[in-house]
């Protein structure tokens, strides 16, 4: 009988590949063999009804490459250019400047990884200055892992010591210390699945307030414990991943939230690819924070604030990334999200109330080439 | 799976190596007991009792063989049929005196031949007719490779090569940067000649040919290869050999490609493989055929 259509090239080869063990499975860990340098630019906007808030423009250079078999070394260079007024709390105001708020940030961090057989050690240090604050960060991380490289395990320490001044010289010279550890387990499930959960604890030491707000007075310490969970599966059928993610956190401010993120990469014809997303956000109130009107519950001595990113709300944040694979190396990519939180949203209800929705939109584009 | 097995590995550390090697030996006779057709436990043996009966249930491999198999059913368009194995009732080769069965013969068996008979899912298969059976022997063995050079690689070995029985699977290549030698044996002085050699690194050679199994009469040579849509051994071919990723996949070329008879060249191109030919003439074709 004659073929009206012949054979597809590779539909032996792709029907091949769904059959159990014929290749190894995602890998955990492994050593990157292609470095890549990156140029992102995002514009960030935020507002509440009746008036913009801040803007953030920010672009960025991000650089990884392999030094040898077994070195690789990364950094980034970002610059913020942030302009806007300072957040307003509620309809009205009381006692906040309302003026424009200009500031530059210029970051940069280094990272070196060296890759041994079973394990690989990174060394990573980072520095960033703003017109009133100075922070300089220093990190270690030890990665080890199974002789099949299905698990690994990571153990983390960073240290980071910041210098606030503000304007109006109120503050000058305050300090604000902060030690991190980390804990995580990368286990692959399948060849299509895996799973990743890592638990950091951060202890901070030093001033909190925000010097920008008028009654703004935050406890001295602070201690975060973070548990965060991912979990990727591929679905060879659709040719598509799923990622899940779910983050805890117990603040010692009282600020306590649940995070789920899910999302899906679908690669598409042509080297196009695009990733959707979803993230819900609750978070309780610090216990130090009180609602309108201002200076309500304030105590001498006591902490306080009226920082609505303190307050007890939920947040909806529903993104798309698109990306398109070019020729020799190069990509596009733009990625747009949308944030919005109310205090009715929180789970649960008890949100905080009194408050506007807040909002924000995120446009980045980026370019990549790998080499 | 009566030939030589071999699985020769490359590496520094030869405990792990040991390890290695242990563990992928016991997967290719755990697939071997599993799908091998004279064992009376066996997967394949449980099937072929409830032809023409009831539906047996089956696990995610098996299913995933049968998924494979349709492929290859498809792809050949109906030449390739894992349940073409009945036939041999009618082609002995291993009898001490072969004969060639009559037409008759062949019709009868032929009637119990053909994929589109069987029902399969996830979950069970089943033969429709009695008498019906499978057999995973035109893939098996090449999928056993697969699965054992995983799992040197999943313990750490970079560097081996898979030999079940003259079907190849490469990892790494030599320690050292030299590619893995193979060298294709001629189909009509195997023990002796040469007819190409590849130069493999990563990737899988596979060949079939009338030489595995066959008998003569008259001058004719016929083979274990039967054609599934006339239930004839094919004859264009002396030997077909493809290199490919995978060995399942250059198996299944390899062996497709022999049973289209004429149509193996487009077959192999349109697969965008490399492979060797010898007609039946003994005359080289192919892109390894330089």
């Amino acid at each position: 009988m004659a073929a009206t259509r012949g054979p597809r090239p590779g539909a032996l080869l792709a029907a091949a590949l769904t059959l159990p063990g014929v290749v190894p499975q995602a890998v955990a860990q492994s050593v990157p063999d292609t470095g890549y340098i990156q140029f992102k630019y995002l514009d960030y906007r935020d507002w509440q009804p009746g008036a913009r808030r801040m803007r953030v423009e920010n672009p960025g250079l991000f650089v990884l490459k392999p030094l040898s078999e077994s070195l690789v070394i990364e950094g980034s260079l970002v610059y913020d250019g942030m302009s806007g007024a300072s957040p307003l709390y509620f309809n009205a105001l009381s006692g906040a400047s309302g003026e424009g708020v200009t500031d530059y940030r210029t970051a940069g961090d280094v990272r070196l990884t060296k890759y041994f057989d079973r394990f690989s050690i990174g060394v990573g240090v980072a520095y960033s200055h703003e017109r009133d604050y100075i922070s300089r960060a220093g990190s270690i991380e030890v990665r080890t892992w199974t002789a099949d490289k299905n698990r690994t395990y990571a153990f983390g320490f960073a240290g980071s010591a910041d210098r606030i001044s503000a304007d109006e010289g109120a503050v000058q010279g305050e300090r604000k210390n902060v030690l991190d550890f980390l804990f995580g387990i990368t286990q692959v499930l399948s060849p299509t699945s895996i799973v990743q959960s890592n638990i950091t604890y951060s202890r901070g030491h030093g001033y909190f307030t925000d010097p920008y707000k008028l009654l703004d007075n935050r406890p001295d310490h602070r201690r975060i414990l973070a548990w965060l969970t991912r979990y990727n599966e591929h679905f060879p059928s659709r040719d598509g991943t799923l990622q899940l993610a779910y983050r805890y956190i117990d603040d010692s401010f009282g600020a306590d939230s649940n995070m789920l993120e899910v999302a899906w990469v679908q690669p598409l014809p042509h080297g196009w690819s695009v990733r959707p997303s979803l993230r819900y956000y609750t978070q309780k109130s610090a216990f130090f924070y009180f609602g309108p009107p201002v200076g309500s519950g304030l105590r001498p001595g006591e902490p306080y604030t009226a920082d609505t990113r303190l307050s007890a709300f939920g947040a909806w944040t529903p993104g798309i990334l698109v990306a398109k694979q070019l020729d020799d190396g190069w990509s596009v990519d733009l990625k747009l999200e949308y944030y919005e939180q109310r205090g009715s949203w929180r789970l649960g209800g008890d949100g905080s109330e009194g408050l506007l929705p807040f909002s924000a939109r995120w446009i980045q584009v980026g370019v990549t080439k790998t080499f | 799976m009566a030939a030589t097995h071999e699985i020769t590995v490359d590496a520094d550390d030869a405990e792990q190596a040991r390890d290695a090697v242990d563990a992928a030996i016991a997967d290719v006779l755990r697939i071997e007991a599993k799908y091998s057709r004279y064992r009376d436990d066996s997967v394949t043996t449980a099937i072929n009792r409830a032809a023409g009966l009831r539906e047996v249930a089956i696990d995610a491999e098996t299913a995933a063989l049968l998924r494979y198999a349709d492929h290859c059913h498809a792809l050949s368009r109906g030449h390739f049929d894992i349940t073409s194995g009945v036939l041999r009732r009618a082609w002995d080769f291993r009898s001490a005196s072969p004969r060639v069965p009559d037409a008759a013969e062949v019709e009868a068996l032929r009637a119990l031949v053909g994929w589109e008979h069987v029902q399969w899912s996830g979950e069970a298969v089943r033969l429709e007719l009695h008498g019906m059976e499978i057999d995973f022997g035109g893939i098996g063995k090449e999928y056993a490779a697969d699965r054992a050079a995983t799992i040197l690689q999943e313990r750490g070995i970079a560097h081996a090569l898979v030999n079940l029985g003259g079907d190849l699977r490469a990892v790494g290549g030599q320690q050292g940067g030299a590619p893995w030698r193979i060298g294709i044996r001629h189909p009509r002085r195997p023990a002796s000649a040469v007819v190409a050699s590849v130069d493999v690194s990563d990737g899988a050679i596979a060949t079939s040919g009338d030489a595995e199994r066959y008998f003569e009469k008259d001058g004719r040579r016929y083979c274990h290869l039967l054609d599934a849509c006339t239930g004839m051994p094919v004859s264009a071919w002396q030997a077909i050999s493809v290199a490919a990723p995978l060995a399942v996949v250059a198996g299944s070329c390899s062996t497709i490609a022999m049973l289209l008879e004429s149509e193996a060249a487009a077959f192999l191109e349109s697969q965008a493989v490399a492979w060797l030919g010898v007609d039946a003439n003994g005359t080289l074709h192919g892109t390894l055929a330089q």
